[in-house]
């Protein structure tokens, strides 16, 4: 059991390895870094006056509510966070499935005393814990800085990491899934942001299905909606939790991507315990 | 259960599909080895044998379409059947961001040796190969040479009773492969059965003793490096032999090479010759010729391969 665990404790080591000798992983926590450095010193928040300034230059010519100010921050940091963080956080981990399936490098995996299935997860969470580490920090210190800045420290924000994490990790199944078949990272990221965009489009289905002429069309439409991961509804969800401290329907977006991803990644491990090296 | 081979294969196939039209290429057909412990064995065969596919399904990279492969008595599709072996890939590719250290301790930690072990095997490991002083430089500044003596050791981190080497000293210069086989050499008496796959018969006619030649995926030629290079040896002709002959010649370590009609046995003295006849004789075989015969592992292995009887 102690030798398993070390075994995975290797694998996502190594995960984390590869990881930093990728640019573009030092990129991921770059544009982090940046966002942390526009909230630490840019920008000014005069809690008596209750104004806001960037560098120095008034950003705005009223008086506003810091409050409503800190929440529109939240906002548009885990709507970032959210869709580009992901996007580029998939982008960082599409190389990782094909490098491993490099034909000098997986026989060699694959003589070790391991399982297909353990060295394939052993990847995926080494990858999602990687996200995870570069939204932890993100979001935890723009919580910190806002919340020294403001004296406004809302939990709620933490949440951004979560859901961001969420998503990102049902879209790795599939980057996974097409790494396995395929071992063409282009692809695995245009199949991953092709289910983004498709999944917003999909939860436009109250207009959308009005829209429609026929009954299978509306059907079609409607079922498709449940099979894909609902990244826009959960963004919503999100949204409304953090901004607006609302109650909203987060379950139904969680537990349909969820199963989504573990078909998904049940079906890259299927092929990639069946595929020969 | 305890066995007295490394490797146990029986009836081992694999027929590769191509991708659109289904077309059924044989990679390996019906191949039975046995590979004895604590001997050194090669297995030969020209480019598209089907060597590396033996092998790879050996270690389970590679699914048989049928029949099956032990190591060490547990069959070779349980992981924990992989624990006791160190391999070398050809044309490996170790991740770059490696140092050799953090290498060789990755692997090792994969093949389930405590941290505390791999502190102290690291650095013997470095010094057997002759990198001692590269461990902490990336292995992407490595030499051609440098990286197959790595890989060598990353094969003997965990203490192997099985070392399988897919073309050791591919592409590796004249001092390089003469430092591999030292390295191998060492393991003389260590009870490590090594088992190398190569294309080069100076290397494996100089290093191994037993040999198998592949052949378009089947088993061509096999037995002891001396029956088959011996300067004045004996080769006896026979149809209508039964496997338990054949089984009873393997086990003394004559040379079989199948022919059309029947197999063709190779042996290094007058007394095995009589000895094999014997043994064919009393199977119910009929034996066709017996003759002289003096060849170096090179002229048995392009007759092997060009489909000429071995003499």
């Amino acid at each position: 059991m102690m030798t398993k665990a070390a075994v995975f404790g290797a694998l996502i080591s190594d995960t984390f390895q590869e990881a930093r000798a990728r640019w573009l992983f030092w990129g991921l926590f770059g544009l982090s870094t940046l966002l942390i450095l526009l909230f630490l010193f840019v920008l000014k928040i005069d809690l008596v006056a209750g104004a806001v300034s960037l560098m120095g230059f008034e950003a705005t010519t009223r008086h506003i509510d810091i409050h409503r100010f800190v929440m529109a921050s939240y906002s548009w940091v885990s709507v970032f966070l959210y869709i580009w963080g992901t996007f580029l956080a998939i982008f960082a981990s599409s190389g990782l499935i094909p490098s491993v399936l490099e034909p000098g490098r997986i026989s060699l995996l694959l003589a070790k005393p391991l399982t297909r299935p353990m060295l394939l997860m052993g990847q995926y969470v080494g990858n999602v814990l990687v996200v995870a580490s570069n939204h932890i920090y993100l979001i935890c210190s723009i919580w910190i800085v806002i919340g020294l800045k403001t004296n406004i420290w809302e939990p709620r924000f933490l949440l951004a990491i979560a859901s961001s994490l969420f998503i990102f990790a049902v879209l790795l199944c599939l980057v996974v899934l097409v790494g396995v078949i395929s071992e063409s990272s282009a692809l695995s990221v245009m199949v991953a942001v092709a289910f983004m965009l498709i999944s917003t489009i999909l939860a436009q289905r109250q207009i959308v299905v009005r829209l429609l002429s026929s009954e299978w069309s509306r059907e079609l439409w409607q079922g498709l909606y449940w099979i894909v991961p609902k990244v826009y509804d959960l963004a919503a969800a999100m949204r409304q939790i953090i901004v607006y401290d609302r109650e909203a329907d987060w379950v139904t977006p969680v537990w349909t991507s969820a199963v989504f991803g573990a078909v998904v990644l049940s079906t890259a491990v299927y092929i990639f315990r069946k595929r020969d090296f | 259960m305890p066995t007295e081979f490394a490797i146990e294969t029986d009836a081992l196939r694999k027929v590769y599909r191509s991708r659109f039209r289904g077309r059924e290429i044989p990679a390996v057909s019906n191949l039975s080895l046995r590979v004895p412990q604590g001997i050194k064995y090669g297995l030969l065969g020209p480019n598209g044998a089907g060597k590396t596919t033996f092998v790879k399904m050996l270690l389970a990279a590679v699914h048989p379409t049928s029949g099956t492969a032990k190591l060490f008595g547990k069959d070779a599709r349980d992981p924990e059947a992989r624990r006791p072996i160190g391999y070398l890939p050809e044309n490996h590719r170790f991740p770059t961001y490696f140092s050799g250290a953090g290498m060789l301790d990755f692997y090792a930690a994969l093949s389930g040796v405590p941290a505390h072990e791999r502190r102290r095997r690291v650095p013997e490991m470095l010094k057997l190969v002759g990198l001692e002083q590269w461990g902490d430089v990336r292995i992407k500044k490595y030499s051609k040479g440098m990286l197959q003596r790595l890989g060598l050791a990353q094969a003997l981190m965990h203490r192997p009773r099985l070392l399988i080497l897919d073309e050791p000293t591919d592409g590796v210069d004249p001092v390089g492969r003469r430092d591999i086989r030292e390295i191998l050499n060492g393991l003389t008496g260590t009870g490590v059965t090594v088992f190398i796959n190569s294309h080069l018969l100076g290397e494996v006619e100089s290093f191994c003793e037993y040999v198998a030649i592949l052949h378009k995926g089947k088993l061509a030629l096999e037995g002891k490096v001396s029956s088959l290079i011996a300067g004045r040896g004996y080769t006896v002709e026979a149809t209508q032999v039964p496997n338990a002959a054949v089984a009873e010649m393997r086990r003394l370590g004559a040379a079989i090479a199948m022919t059309t009609d029947g197999l063709s046995v190779q042996v290094g003295s007058l007394e095995e010759a009589n000895h094999l006849i014997d043994v064919i004789r009393a199977g119910g075989g009929l034996i066709e010729s017996v003759s002289n015969s003096a060849s170096s592992l090179e002229d048995v292995f392009i007759r092997t391969t060009r489909g000429e009887k071995a003499a």
